[in-house]
């Protein structure tokens, strides 16, 4: 009995611990976001209610963050619809079909996701350099859907390989071809598994740094991560209201996301990892 | 439950001859994988072990130097000053991590009301930008202003206001504070998948055995959770042992070079065109790298069979 009220005990500071930690730095970007003086915690100072940093990040010509919005949306989306695409014909293949080699071909597409992303930045930049790519959506959207890859295969072939295979056995006998097996029969059954593999990809482009600052030049294809991390006042001085507003939009979106579809975040997350 | 999962996995692909049209058929499917990974995985991860054979400047001639690269970053102080910072960091930062991973994890596998949303919540800081973070911490640490210093004088901890990013030692603690709260949350839902897969009769039968709350966690807890402990020390070390984007934002690798990380290091040569010494500096990486997965793997299985 004793026992059970220590643990009650323990289990309600650790929920208030973990509660407030990851929010509290928030309240602090959406206080300093909406604070007429970013140093409004000093002494001399009182926090003053105003909207004008909103306003200046999304109406201002110079701040481009809108544009920056728009190319991580396209990016991202784009990003994820491909690679999902693409890793559920492989999970299909390597699920469903037998060939040579299928377990090595497992680890090998798992040590790639292990290569530093400073390994793929020069010859990324060459490459696209080459193409005539710097600065496009398709310079970014190339790399993320390669990089994903081996994340996204793991997590559907975790999924896939729990569809029970009489299911297209029953389409093979009525004439289906394998493609057809995949979208007709496979997707509607998977379609939650391919959904956090979609959301987990798309994340990761939404989150990717290194690549943007190094494939893009300018807002025609900057994306918010590089945006916020460049954000430079007119006059010298760090803008930090703007920036925490900036910051505060960008992570709405994001906790939506997670309030929402926490259960299929946390489940394709545990599966491309443990798997591994 | 995953090693039974991956036995039919297994089971399943042997039961099976590999027949010819199956064969061209998986090729078939597997060929857009290959494709996008072989020239955007492969061949970028090859062209830099070349690379960082060559004088590979821009504007310059590319000319075969063999490990002269290598030799001049071996020399160079600054290198080393990213390599000690860089390891340092991972070694620091990936324990504590997972350390807190488990002690979140371990409030979020209970049942009670409002759990669902605790979780949302700890999944915000893995799911916004780095850069993001980066810039919120930047301003709590900031010297005159930030809530750092506020909340610590306000707690009488310190007299005067603490320069977080200014000092060496300060700023390597602050990163390593600014990455935990944002990676925290992976090791937590790694290690609570972990946990929730811990058959529910084990406890109730250590209970009847009367172990008590430190038995059953040192006990039953620790060694059934260690495998997946193993995958996130290994995950979390090969991320931080990349650490860019915090480091740029935070800190842009000062005071005097103190947290500039190799990623950040060979980031700079290769923005200003130095690509054969760029390459160079990332091949180190990429060998510290596995060097590191390595090692856990190892050490990993010796712990099993130990048991």
């Amino acid at each position: 009995m004793n026992e059970g009220r220590l643990k009650s005990l323990l289990l309600v500071i650790g929920g208030i611990v973990t509660f407030l930690v990851p929010l509290t730095p928030f309240f602090y970007m959406v206080l300093t976001g909406l604070s007429e003086h970013h140093d409004f915690l000093s002494a001399d100072k009182s926090f003053v209610f105003t909207l004008s940093h909103f306003h200046a990040v999304l109406a201002s010509e110079s701040s481009h963050f809108m544009a920056f919005v728009r190319n991580t949306l396209i990016v991202s989306a784009a990003s994820a619809v491909i690679s999902v695409c693409i890793a559920s014909m492989a999970a299909y293949a390597v699920t469903r079909l037998s060939f040579r080699g299928k377990m090595a071909f497992m680890l090998v597409i798992l040590a790639l996701s292990m290569f530093p992303p400073i390994s793929l930045v020069g010859y990324l930049f060459k490459l696209m350099s080459g193409l005539g790519w710097i600065n496009t959506y398709q310079a970014l959207v190339f790399p993320y859907v390669a990089w994903t890859l081996p994340l996204s295969l793991w997590i559907l072939v975790s999924y896939f390989s729990n569809i029970p295979r009489d299911l297209d056995r029953a389409g093979l006998v009525d004439g289906c071809s394998r493609l057809q097996i995949l979208i007709k029969v496979i997707f509607p059954v998977a379609a939650p598994g391919i959904f956090s593999t979609a959301l987990l990809s798309f994340i990761f482009a939404f989150n990717e740094f290194m690549f943007a600052l190094m494939l893009t030049t300018d807002y025609s294809a900057r994306t918010i991560p590089v945006g916020i991390a460049l954000f430079e006042g007119l006059h010298g001085q760090i803008p930090w209201g703007e920036i925490m507003a900036a910051a505060t939009m960008t992570t709405i979106p994001v906790v939506i996301l997670a309030l929402i579809f926490q259960r299929r975040i946390i489940q394709g997350l545990t599966r491309g990892a443990v798997k591994g | 439950m995953d090693r039974v999962k991956r036995k039919n996995i297994t089971l399943w692909i042997s039961r099976r001859s590999t027949t010819f049209s199956e064969s061209f058929q998986a090729t078939r499917f597997l060929a857009p994988l290959f494709l996008f990974v072989a020239l955007f995985i492969l061949l970028p991860v090859m062209g830099s072990f070349v690379d960082s054979l060559f004088l590979d400047v821009t504007f310059r001639q590319r000319k075969f130097v063999f490990f002269e690269n290598f030799e001049q970053l071996f020399r160079d102080p600054a290198f080393w000053g990213a390599f000690r910072f860089t390891c340092l960091f991972a070694l620091v930062s990936v324990p504590v991590e997972t350390f807190l991973g488990l002690m979140i994890a371990l409030v979020i596998n209970e049942r009670f009301p409002g759990r669902d949303l605790l979780r949302a919540c700890v999944l915000i800081p893995w799911a916004i930008p780095a850069t993001v973070s980066g810039r919120i911490f930047e301003l709590i640490y900031n010297y005159s202003f930030g809530a750092a210093n506020y909340l610590l004088e306000a707690l009488l901890i310190t007299e005067e206001p603490v320069n977080w990013l200014g000092t060496e030692m300060e700023a390597f603690f602050a990163l390593v504070a600014a990455d935990a709260w944002k990676t925290t949350p992976f090791c937590a839902i790694i290690l609570l998948s972990g946990l929730s897969a811990i058959p529910e009769d084990l406890y109730q039968q250590a209970r009847i055995d009367r172990a008590n709350f430190a038995q059953r966690f040192f006990r039953l807890t620790l060694p059934l959770l260690k495998p997946v402990v193993i995958v996130v020390l290994i995950f979390r070390t090969i991320e931080a042992l990349r650490i860019f984007d915090l480091v740029f934002v935070l800190t842009g690798g000062g005071p005097g070079g103190a947290t500039n990380s190799l990623s950040l290091y060979a980031f700079g040569y290769f923005s200003a065109g130095d690509f054969g010494y760029a390459s160079a500096c990332s091949v180190v990486l990429f060998i510290v790298a596995f060097a590191f997965s390595w090692i856990f793997l190892k050490v990993g299985r010796f712990q099993r069979e130990a048991i």
